[in-house]
Order: C-alpha cells, then structure tokens, then sequence
C-alpha cells in the first residue's frame, strides 16, 4: 500500500514531463507575452480535458490490465490501429527532437556552449537513460528536479502579485502585438502540447509496470487532478509572469533563453539558475516520456515484449525501436530549427492528430468486457464528447492557421 | 465499421464464427510468459459437413497487410515471398480470450524469434545490452 | 466497402470545405508578411537588448547571454532579405528600417558583454532597431 502511494510521484513525473515540456513552456510563454493573460482559459480548459483524459487512461488500464495501445488493437483492430500510431508518429519525432533540443538549450543557458554543439550528446545521454534505466528512476528523478518550475510562481509574488491592469486581459485579451491568427494558433498550440497522445501511453504503461490494480484507483484519480494540477500551475504562472515581465518590453518570446529573462528580473542569477534547471528537468522528462511512449505504442500494438525494468536483449524489439526512434528524432533536430519553434510547430501537428487519437476512448471507455462495472458514467462521456468535439474543431482549425502564421 | 480488414473474413466463415473478432489482433503469450506477438490473420477449411474450422493462427507482415490493403498484401507478398510468415496451429491454444496463451515457450515458435535475431545480432554490439 | 469509401469521400469533402473556411477566415485576421517579419525582428531586437542590459547589470551570467545571442542570432539573419522580397509599395519605411537593421545586427553578432567595450551605445543601438522595427511591424 505504501509503495502505491508513493508512486503518486508517477503523476508528477507524468505532470512535469507530459504537461510540462517544451511544448508548454513556449506557448505558455509566447501566450503571456502576446496576449497578457487573454489564453489562460486555454491553459484551464486544456488541463480539465487532461485530467479526465488520464484518469480515464490509468482507471482503463488499472481494471482491464491492457494498456491504451493494446486495447486499441484488440478492440478496433489492426487498420484502425495504424491511424493514431502514423500521425503520433509524426507529430512525436517532432515534439521529441523539440525536447532534446530544449534540453540542449538549459545546458548551454548554464553553460555558454552553442546548443548545437550541446545536441549530439544529449541525444546519446538520453539514449544511456532509455537503455538501461529502471522505471523508477526515470520516473522520479525528473519529478524532484521539475520542483523547479515552483520558481514560476515565487517569482510572481516576488514582483508583487498580478498587476490589477493586468486582470481585464483575462476575458479581453491585448492584441496589440499579435494578431487573431497568432492568438487562434496558440489557442491550438495550448490545446497539443498539454493534451498530448504520448502522455496518455506513457501513464497507461507506466500503471502496467507499476502493476495497478482496481484497488489502485483512488490513487488513479488522486494522481491525475494533482499531477496534471501541478503541471498546470506551472503553465499558468510562466503565462502570468510572461505577461508581467515580457509583455511591457514588447519582446514576444521566440526563444528560450529570452524567456528565462522572467526570472532573472525578480531573482537575478538564481533566477536563471532555476529557469535552466526548470527547462532541463521538463524537457528531460518529457524526451523519456516521449521516446519510451512511442516505443511501448509499437511494441504493445504488435504484440511484443515491452518493459523498462527489463535488460534490452529480453525486450529486444522494444529496445531496438528506442533506438531508432531517437535516430529519427536526432536527425530531424540536426536541421537546426530552434526548439521553441519546433516544440511550437510539432504542438500544432499534435492538436491537428488529436481527434484520432483520442475517439477511441468513447468506445473503450464503455466496454464492459474491459471495464466491468468501472465504465464511464453519463457524466464522464458527456465530458468525452465535448472534449473529442473541441479537438475537432480545433484540428479543423489549426492546419490552415499553420500555412498563414508560417508555424508561429 | 469498427474492424475493417475483418470484414472480409466475416464474410469467409459465415456469423456463426463470432470468436473470430475475439482471436484476430489477440496477444500471443507463451508458457514462459513472454509476449510474442498477435495474431494477424486466421486460417480456416471447410469439413465434410460444410462447416467452417478454425485451423490456424497466422502471423507475418504479408497477413498484416492483407489486413489494411489487398494491392498492399500482394507487393509484400512479391518482396518478401512469404520469407517471414509464420502460423501456430490452433491445438496450441490453452486459453482464448484477449490474451491467447500458448502451450509451448517461446523458443518453440517461429512466431517472434526475430526478437531473438536482433539481440543477438544487434544488441550484443551495444553495451549493456544483457546478453 | 464501397459503402464505406463513399462515407469518407463525404466527410473528407466537408472537412476539406470546413478547412477552407477557417483558411478564408484567417486570412482576413492576419498581418501582412512584412508587418509580421518586422514585428518578429522587433521582438528579437528588444530581446537582445533586455539581454545586454540584464547582463550589464548582473541579472544574468556572461554564459547565459552569449548563449541566448547565438538564439537571436539565428532568429535575425536573413531579415534584411525577407523585408526586401516582402515589401509592397512604401519604400521609405524599408530603407529607414534596413539602415537600423545593419548596425543592431552587428551588436548582435558580436554583443560586448564585458565593461572593455562601449555596450552602451550597443544598448541604444538595439532599441533603435527594436523601437522602429515593432512600429513598422504594428
């Protein structure tokens, strides 16, 4: 019982590295400084949306003992099955690159080294991590550093609190220095980066390596409105500060490191110190998670043996798909596109997959075989639905935006 | 609507068969509790009194493509010439369900061995790999 | 199955329209390309100069600012380029802007991050640029 309450800390790993990432660093960030706090009703709706998204996930696999991958394939067969794993296929290369090269970029902040040159070996480090390190640790050892992002909201305080003129911002945004598109476009950006596929497979397996139970749903839910909550703070904090700090200098926020600067005003150095960290430990976070949820997508959905805590001769093929994987995604960061950009664009990419992504838990969700009595109540799939058409209007939306704003 | 590529075989072995839904796309598990793959496709024949018999499990990626597209299946099946198509007769079945547990272990099957081609001609190159 | 291509025919033709629509949409709540490249720019601009005098004032470390300018950098290169193809009509705005552009982006190449050198009048420099640049852009 103990061990189940500790492994709490799944959701906050969950949280740090799925809900906050370099996805939702550079909109949170490019959302204050654009438009003061005129998105943060994205940043609660999409956290809401999350929240059932992951409960339902976790509460699926704690009963049926299926991941979210396999029960797609049983369920809704081998043709189906291709449709989200082709578009996160994608969309995750692109947010993983993203991710390594937000990485890269903490370290050189610290360090003055070009993140270029930085890449190549946070790519085999992060490759060392996957390869060989237990669940737990991945798990919990980017939780502890992701305590960081407390930062964010120290440093609001630190600058006296939100600025009464900030308030009417919130239901009347400023489009001074951007435009309705850039606002629509980072309404879907929002939407992609918190609410992304990889999360939902990395939390249903990462309940099966932890071998939940139906006695593990308390926590399941427990751990979903605290994790995704924590995440969520985070992502509003970074939008407020963003607002407070970068939005009077009229700086846009179209690099990272520009974005460290909210900290460095109320705390100086330290406050760089703990921007880098914050980004470093996000961003390691989510390439794990990113990297081993593609992985255990494809080994689930073919069939394969899968596991972190396994040596990689026992889960060969998983393994060898770790591995190419980040090949790919190290390729596509060698073109050099800055990773707020790229985690920007492959957000969008993401929301623009996300109804296919997501329809299947209408079906799943109700399916008494899996569930038994723990299917979704009427409420619940009330909630599904609005969610699903939210997505869909939002993907409907976001691939024509991304031609205009030329991807932000 | 909900399984396209089932379709087709639906129609083969007539609505009496409603196990096959259960079996295609089931997990393979081994005696030795290992994950060796899912069925992609099944095998049947017609007995003497017209009914239809499930004789095998096929596995493979010309199946697999049989199971999105038919041109698909046939250029597979023209590149690969069946090299890694493999079938399990349905006598190894222990127990049906979403899972399919087998009798034998895994080293009994040519279903999944590629798991073992790669560790061993892939990963033992690789540090810490535990070979 | 026939039956089935024909559905998604149908919802592939409306999604295409429905597609078109945000498209036409959009368009209209949109900048032109030149505003919006000169309002990125500005944004850079004022970055960089924020970064330079955080660094002079000891808010951030040497380190870091050199490692955000690489960032600026790469953001600002070509702008002059991208101006120059996306300008419609008013010429005086693009001359004045690319005689700022030039000296901004030498400090942005080689910001003076030590006392050694004038930064000061790098600072000015790049609110020149930034100010002019996020007019243009608006």
């Amino acid at each position: 019982m103990k061990k189940q309450w500790l492994s709490i800390t799944l959701g906050i790993v969950t949280a740090t590295g799925g809900f906050l990432d370099a996805g939702t660093i550079a909109t949170a960030g490019e959302a204050g400084a654009k438009f003061g706090l005129g998105l943060i009703w994205a940043v609660i709706v999409a956290t809401i949306a999350v929240i059932m998204l992951v409960e339902m996930v976790g509460r699926f696999s704690a009963v049926s003992k299926k991941t979210y991958a396999e029960a797609i394939r049983e369920n809704l067969g081998f043709r189906f099955y291709l449709f989200p794993l082709i578009s996160e296929l994608i969309a995750e290369s692109l947010m993983l690159a993203a991710e390594l090269g937000g990485i890269s970029i903490s370290i050189s902040l610290l360090t003055g080294i070009p993140w270029h040159t930085l890449f190549p070996f946070v790519a085999i480090g992060i490759w060392i991590l996957a390869w060989r390190a237990p669940f737990s640790l991945i798990e919990n050892g980017p939780a502890l550093l992701g305590l960081a992002t407390l930062a964010f909201i120290a440093g609001i305080i630190a600058l006296g609190g939100v600025p009464t003129h900030l308030f009417p911002t919130l239901w009347h945004p400023d489009f001074q220095q951007g435009t309705g598109a850039d606002y629509l476009y980072l309404v879907a950006a929002i939407l992609g980066s918190t609410i992304s596929p990889y999360l939902l497979h990395f939390y249903s397996s990462g309940a099966r390596e932890e071998s939940w139970s139906t006695s593990s749903l308390i926590l399941n839910r427990v751990t979903a409105i605290m994790g995704m909550g924590f995440g969520s703070m985070g992502a509003i904090a970074l939008v407020v500060l963003s607002a407070i700090v970068l939005q009077p200098l009229q700086i846009g926020s179209s690099t990272l490191g520009e974005l460290g600067l909210v900290l460095a005003k109320p705390f100086g150095v330290i406050g760089t110190y703990l921007f880098a960290i914050a980004l470093f430990a996000t961003c390691l976070g989510a390439a794990l998670e990113v990297l081993l949820a593609v992985s255990y997508n494809i080994a689930q959905g073919f069939g394969w043996e899968w596991g972190e805590d396994k040596k990689p001769a026992e889960a060969a093929r998983f393994n060898l798909v770790i591995t190419i994987f980040l090949l790919i995604a190290v390729v596509i960061g060698l073109i050099g596109i800055d990773p707020l950009k790229l985690a920007l664009f492959a957000s969008t990419v993401i929301a623009l997959f996300l109804p296919i992504s997501l329809a299947p838990f209408l079906i799943l969700m109700n399916d008494k075989q899996y569930l038994g009595e723990h299917t979704n109540g009427r409420f619940t799939n009330i909630v599904m639905v609005c969610i699903l058409i939210m997505a869909l209007l939002v993907a409907i939306v976001s691939l024509p935006l991304e031609i205009i704003t030329g991807g932000g | 609507m909900k399984n396209p590529g089932q379709a087709d075989s639906m129609e083969k072995l007539d609505e009496e068969t409603f196990s096959i839904r259960d079996i295609l796309d089931s997990q393979l598990l081994t005696s030795d509790g290992r994950r060796i793959g899912r069925v992609a496709d099944i095998e049947a024949e017609v007995d003497k009194h017209g009914t239809f018999r499930l004789t095998s499990l096929v596995m493979g990626p010309q199946a697999l493509a049989g199971r999105v597209n038919s041109s698909l299946a046939t250029l597979l099946g023209f590149l690969l010439r069946d090299r890694f198509e493999n079938q399990i007769p349905i006598s190894e079945v222990k127990k049906f369900g979403p899972t399919l547990e087998l009798r034998g272990k895994a080293e009994e099957y040519s279903v999944g061995q590629s798991d073992r081609w790669i560790a061993q001609h892939i990963l033992r190159w690789i540090p810490g790999s535990g070979i | 199955m026939w039956k089935q291509n024909k559905f998604w025919q149908q919802a592939g033709t409306w999604l295409g329209l429905l597609m078109l629509l945000a498209a036409v949409t959009a368009c209209n709540f949109t900048q032109s390309a030149f505003a919006q490249t000169a309002n990125n720019a500005g944004s850079a601009f004022a970055a960089a100069e924020t970064t330079l005098a955080y660094e002079h004032a000891g808010k951030i470390t040497p380190a870091y600012a050199s490692s955000s300018f690489l960032s600026y950098q790469s953001e600002l290169s070509g702008t002059d380029q991208s101006l120059i193809s996306q300008a419609t009509g008013d010429k005086r705005t693009l001359h004045r802007l690319l005689a700022l552009y030039m000296p901004a982006m030498q400090v942005v190449n080689a910001p003076c991050l030590s006392n050694s050198c004038n930064w000061q009048k790098q600072l000015t420099q790049l609110k020149n640029a930034s100010a002019a640049f996020n007019e243009a852009g608006s």
